[in-house]
């Protein structure tokens, strides 16, 4: 790698020409932050309303019901909903929320039956601080979701007003699937009686299916069992559910993406911006090194590598900054009740560091390609 | 056999509509090991044979040898290799690039060659100490005197101890005793490192310190100074 010998050179360059090197790098730093923000929360968005062939989980709402203090069905459903077949768990849920509209900062209250864990509702949920016992045990014990837990500082054995409710902290949970995440599971009577003190009355029920190909079929049977009740269903995969809950939030992250690929577009233009002026002010330089021996393709290498520097570093500032600000604040767009994390991932990373490469690259080949274009004598004639 | 020999060399452009023949069918050799003074009035010629010499520019026609390599025949590629291995080049206006300092302005050229960074250390340090600016070395352009940026711009010049070293007015930017010191350093290049030095100047008085001075007009050789040996004197 011949060429490595003159990255000091190229750092020099990028180093002493400090103001326009700083400005360039903020500025890229700042539109790549914003693009691996959009990312993070494109991110979240698939993760909570992409369906998998291996999704099992549907919910029952109450049909023509939207929000989940208008969602009242009877929590005796649940026995007739075990009953049809493909069922494998049935949760009765009470869901509570301080607040009905989106927001980055929802606590989401769900009730569920102290006997739901041991009938296998929750398998996929691992407590990773405190003890389930101690959450059986008394009935004012919340289990939070790990965000909403790291969101707000709490810790197991910690007592805190949630949402008008006050709860103690039994254990912290993870759990893969996005909903899990930014709640706090109470017991469910406690949580009836805390909220709308509608005993009896819960929000929806949280179904599992035997196996992902039954999911459609379970659905139909579900809402026609309940067709002509006076409290009809609607039955969706959860997914979907959310999908169709967060369709807002959906559609403004959707557009969002359109603005973070508008950053990247502004990283070529910084970047190109940079280097053209930069080759401009230095077509003497150029011509002086190429007395000294630099070939044209060396000088157009040199300014491809300082644009590569310029637009890599600001991209990894700007992209472990947004990292670490999306990791440290776990912010969750909440509607309904309903979770959409902004999620940080490695791979939003390596994607804004491969499109700060490309850009790098792109624009500076054409201010390269013109600087070593330029006749040498005529070059010193012109000074 | 001459270091450098050319032939019918011609070279010309076009400026607008107005083709301009800087150097019209020249015919020159220059010794290897000689120190030549190159005068004439502006426009006649000189820089263009300079740069001619020095592969940073190519005839219209006519051929132009040097050390046996006929440079009319390469490419740019070529070019830029060739001039690496072979000259140095000093301008009159120092030419240094200002972001670097004294010693990285020294070391540019030796990054084309396949050296250590310690076999490049010890090649600038000793450039630097032979024009006498190795204190100076981690000053940047801006720092220095007009005479302490030319004694860089030497140093550069012969670090890679290329065969050709070619001046184009070395002291017109300085005052007469700067002006001296720089000609006493050059002739001492050529006579004690055995360097061919090609020089171009205004000055006649700057000629003493070469072997021989060719005059050009019209981009034709009018008249050659034979050969001798340089003054002792003092340039004043």
């Amino acid at each position: 790698m011949q060429i490595l010998r003159f990255l000091p050179l190229v750092m020099k360059y990028v180093t002493r020409y400090r103001g326009r090197s700083l400005l360039t790098v903020g500025g890229v730093a700042t539109a790549m932050f914003l693009f691996y923000s959009v990312q993070a929360m494109y991110q979240g968005v698939k993760e909570a309303t992409h369906a998998t062939s291996a999704d099992t989980r549907l919910v029952v709402y109450r049909q023509d019901r939207y929000c989940p203090y208008s969602s009242n069905l009877p929590q005796d459903y649940a026995n007739r909903i075990a009953a049809i077949e493909g069922v494998k768990t049935v949760v009765p849920v009470k869901v509570a929320v301080n607040n009905c509209r989106t927001s980055l900062d929802v606590v989401t209250f769900r009730g569920v039956p102290v006997d739901a864990v041991e009938k296998g509702a929750f398998g996929h949920v691992k407590i990773i601080n405190g003890s389930l016992e101690d959450w059986k045990r008394r009935s004012d014990a919340a289990l939070l979701g790990d965000r909403l837990a790291a969101r707000r500082g709490l810790k197991v054995g910690d007592r805190v007003d949630l949402a008008g409710i006050t709860i103690y902290i039994a254990g912290i949970i993870h759990s893969p699937e996005a909903q899990d995440q930014a709640v706090a599971y109470g017991h469910l009577d406690f949580v009836q009686r805390a909220s709308d003190n509608k005993v009896g009355i819960v929000t929806q029920f949280n179904v599992t299916v035997a196996a992902p190909d039954q999911m459609n079929r379970v659905a139909k049977v579900i809402d026609a069992e309940f067709r002509d009740a006076a409290e009809p269903t609607a039955t969706w995969p959860e997914k979907t559910f959310v999908a169709r809950a967060a369709s807002d939030i959906v559609e403004i992250v959707g557009f969002a993406r359109w603005l973070g690929w508008a950053c990247v577009a502004g990283v070529f233009a910084l970047v190109f911006n940079a280097i053209v002026l930069s080759v401009q002010d230095r077509v003497r330089d150029h011509a002086i090194m190429q007395t000294l021996g630099y070939s044209e393709s060396l000088i157009a290498k040199l300014i491809i590598g300082e644009s590569l520097v310029l637009s890599l570093s600001g991209a990894l500032i700007g992209l472990v900054a947004a990292a670490v600000v999306t990791s440290w604040a776990n912010f969750s767009f909440s509607v309904e009740g309903l979770s959409i994390h902004v999620r940080a991932t490695v791979g939003s990373v390596g994607v804004g560091l491969a499109l700060s490469l490309l850009t790098g690259i792109i624009a500076g080949l054409v201010p390269a390609w013109q600087a070593s274009r330029h006749d040498i004598a005529a070059c010193f004639r012109a000074a | 056999m001459a270091l450098i020999e050319c032939r019918k060399l011609t070279r010309s452009y076009q400026k607008g509509s107005t083709t301009i023949t800087p150097l019209n069918g020249l015919d020159l050799d220059i010794e290897e090991g000689s120190f030549t003074a190159l005068m004439g009035p502006s426009g006649s010629g000189k820089t263009t044979l300079l740069n001619l010499v020095a592969g940073i520019d190519s005839p219209t026609s006519g051929t132009l040898t040097v050390g046996g390599v006929q440079l009319d025949r390469l490419s740019h590629a070529q070019l830029a290799h060739w001039r690496a291995d072979n000259v140095g080049y000093i301008f009159q206006l120092y030419n240094l690039i200002p972001v670097l300092t004294a010693y990285e302005n020294v070391e540019l050229p030796l990054l084309l060659h396949e050296l250590t960074a310690t076999e490049r250390h010890r090649k600038v340090a000793a450039a630097l100490e032979l024009v006498g600016i190795a204190d100076r070395h981690d000053h940047y352009p801006r720092q220095l005197s007009g005479g302490q940026e030319q004694r860089v711009a030497i140093a550069r010049a012969i670090v890679s101890d290329p065969k050709i070293i070619v001046a184009d007015e070395p002291t017109g930017d300085l005052d007469r005793a700067a002006a001296a010191e720089i000609l006493t350093l050059l002739r001492a290049i050529n006579h004690d490192l055995g360097r061919t030095l090609i020089m171009v100047t205004h000055d006649p008085k700057t000629t003493k310190y070469a072997q021989r001075t060719l005059h050009l007009d019209k981009g034709k050789l009018l008249e050659v100074e034979p050969a001798r040996e340089p003054s002792s004197a003092v340039h004043r």
